[in-house]
């Protein structure tokens, strides 16, 4: 490809990023945590819909999701399921984290933990832990934007210059204007990325049909691969269990970002409505997997499948939209990445260093603005241009932690009788039984390792909480007043006022 | 306080379990057992055709709960 107009798109995209980012700020002073971590609490529902879309739709949906369907088929489609259910799981928790947070003056997921269990112990640990999974995304997500910008240069911009060139414009906005920022910047890159996965994806369709029906694609797989289109999928690994169990465990990671960005809500209805339409958005996995399944006949060599897409562009598309792929597949990367740097910089600050250094709230929204800098600079960016081979497995290992993080949801929502000890030997009996079978006998019987996890982790948090003291009971009481507006049910009896008697803090 | 849990009060919240649990479960197995075949229906593979159904449901089972939600804190005579 010898055209700078993919190069000049692309940067000018990043040169409009930048510009929103910086704006988003509007006058607002970001020297508090609630302004700067959670934007004061003053999101729209449109806004939200577009930066909860954008920030789950990572250059996954237009690398991977594509190598994906190249390489296996149909399976791909676990992604769209899960995605839809993290709404359903959007719309139940969502609200109510943000009451917490509104209440509380949580910004944090781990403030949140140590609140309700009255343990920053626990609230340090869970920002710690959740930050390995969130660092390594991050750290992905990175290496795939400088993907994206050595290519659209021609080789001329190498992965190093990448990674600096894109983290210095996140970390630049991101300093001045906080969640804000990603807000903005998310509702920019999740409507160009839904404009350009249906454009490159016609346009696929169109050169390699002759027309715009996706049947005509399908049915020539049908007709010479039709094991794409069935489970377990061309590589025949993705049985009936590991896509339910995959699909479970993702929808039960309960990743820190996602709580940043429901309490950057402007209310509790707002997020209500947000989730209910969040769905819509996954039309956007759809062309590009399409295009994954042109590549299946029209590049049946590829090395690497997740170039499908840009192979495919860079082949039979018009310098135009070859750009527009470049400019979309970075806006999927960076508003992705952004939300991982930006909650953990606020998780270290607020639920680390905090407690630990004794620090004011106002030193504490200081020191996190300037700790998103040493976090890209001494851990990102050197990941991301040594590019370790283990990252996906330190992906796998964070992700899976996630969900081991559920007990302590459980007694967030709804069990009060959950102790701190409980959750934290559910968490380390969890977390190491997903450790061992992600890395050393994977995904035994086809069931994915984090659900292994949670199946021992769920027995063993109910069985150490009945022994050990619950939270005190006026820190149930708040919690459980948003959690259970109706009041707690007795197992075998419901009882809708009992929060009112004396026996609900036994 | 050991057996107390949050769970549904009312007949609607206990309606509206039983529709997101329905959702949940026509994405997983056995329910993505059943539409596994290699046939195309309205130009696209089963399985892609059922996991757009079951997202737009999730849509609606959402829309019609924002309603109740809605309904029952708006006061009635």
């Amino acid at each position: 490809m010898n055209s700078v107009w993919p190069l000049v798109i692309t940067l000018v995209y990043v040169a409009i990023a930048m510009l929103i980012g910086l704006r988003a700020r509007a006058g607002q002073h970001m020297n508090t945590l609630e302004e700067w971590g959670v934007a004061g609490r003053s999101m729209g529902p449109v806004t939200l819909y577009l930066l909860i879309a954008a920030g789950s739709v990572s250059a996954y949906t237009f690398m991977g999701a594509p190598g994906w369907a190249y390489s296996k088929g149909v399976a791909v489609f676990y992604v769209a399921i899960y995605l839809a259910y993290l709404a359903l799981v959007a719309w139940y928790f969502g609200p109510k984290v943000w009451a917490f947070g509104e209440r509380f003056g949580h910004v944090t997921q781990a403030s949140a933990i140590a609140d309700r269990y009255q343990s920053p112990g626990l609230g340090a640990l869970a920002a710690l832990v959740m930050s390995v999974g969130s660092i390594a995304y991050a750290v992905l997500q990175t290496v795939g934007s400088a993907y994206i910008l050595f290519v659209m240069s021609g080789g001329w911009i190498p992965v190093w210059l990448g990674v600096v060139l894109v983290l210095s414009c996140i970390a630049v906005y991101l300093y001045i204007s906080g969640q804000r920022a990603i807000g903005r910047t998310n509702a920019f890159q999740g409507i160009l990325m839904l404009i350009v996965a249906w454009a490159v994806g016609l346009w696929a369709v169109h050169s390699a049909t002759g027309g715009l029906s996706f049947g005509a694609v399908f049915e020539r797989i049908q007709a010479e691969h039709g094991e794409f289109l069935t489970l377990p999928g061309a590589g025949g690994d993705m049985s009936f269990s590991f896509w339910t169990t995959s699909i479970i465990v993702s929808m039960l990671s309960f990743m820190p970002p996602v709580w940043t960005q429901w309490m950057s809500a402007s209310s509790a209805r707002t997020i209500r409505r947000s989730a209910t339409w969040l769905p819509t958005y996954y039309v956007v996995i759809l062309p590009m997997v399409v295009v994954g399944f042109i590549g299946i006949y029209s590049l049946p060599e590829l090395e690497r499948a997740d170039t499908v897409v840009l192979e495919y562009a860079m082949a039979h598309l018009p310098v135009v939209l070859v750009g527009l792929l470049g400019a979309g597949t970075l806006a999927a990367s960076m508003s992705s990445s952004e939300p991982f740097i930006h909650s953990v910089a606020l998780s270290w600050g607020k639920d680390v260093l905090q407690p630990l250094l004794g620090l004011s709230n106002a030193r504490t929204a200081m020191l996190t603005r300037w700790l998103i800098l040493p976090l890209m600079a001494l851990i990102i960016a050197p990941l991301a241009i040594a590019e370790p081979g283990s990252l996906v497995m330190i992906l796998l290992i964070g992700l899976g932690f996630a969900s081991q993080v559920l007990p302590a949801f459980i007694g967030m929502f709804f069990w009060p009788r959950a102790s701190w000890l409980g959750v934290m030997a559910g968490v380390v009996t969890g977390f190491l039984v997903t450790v061992a079978l992600t890395t050393l006998w994977p995904h035994p019987l086809g069931i994915h390792a984090g659900f292994w996890g949670l199946m021992l982790n769920l027995p063993v948090f109910i069985v150490v909480s009945l022994v050990t003291a619950p939270a005190p009971a006026d820190v149930i009481e708040r919690f459980f007043r948003i959690a259970a507006p109706h009041g707690l049910t007795r197992l075998g009896r419901a009882i809708p006022d009992e929060r009112e008697s004396p026996g609900w803090s036994r | 306080m050991q057996r107390f849990v949050v769970l549904p009060t009312t007949r609607t919240g206990w309606l509206l379990l039983a529709a997101f649990v329905a959702v949940i479960g026509a994405g997983i197995w056995p329910v993505i057992g059943w539409i596994n075949r290699a046939t195309l229906l309205l130009g696209l593979p089963l399985i892609v055709v059922w996991s757009y159904l079951v997202i737009f449901a999730c849509v609606a089972v959402m829309a019609i709960a924002n309603h109740c939600i809605e309904w029952e804190d708006e006061p009635h005579e």
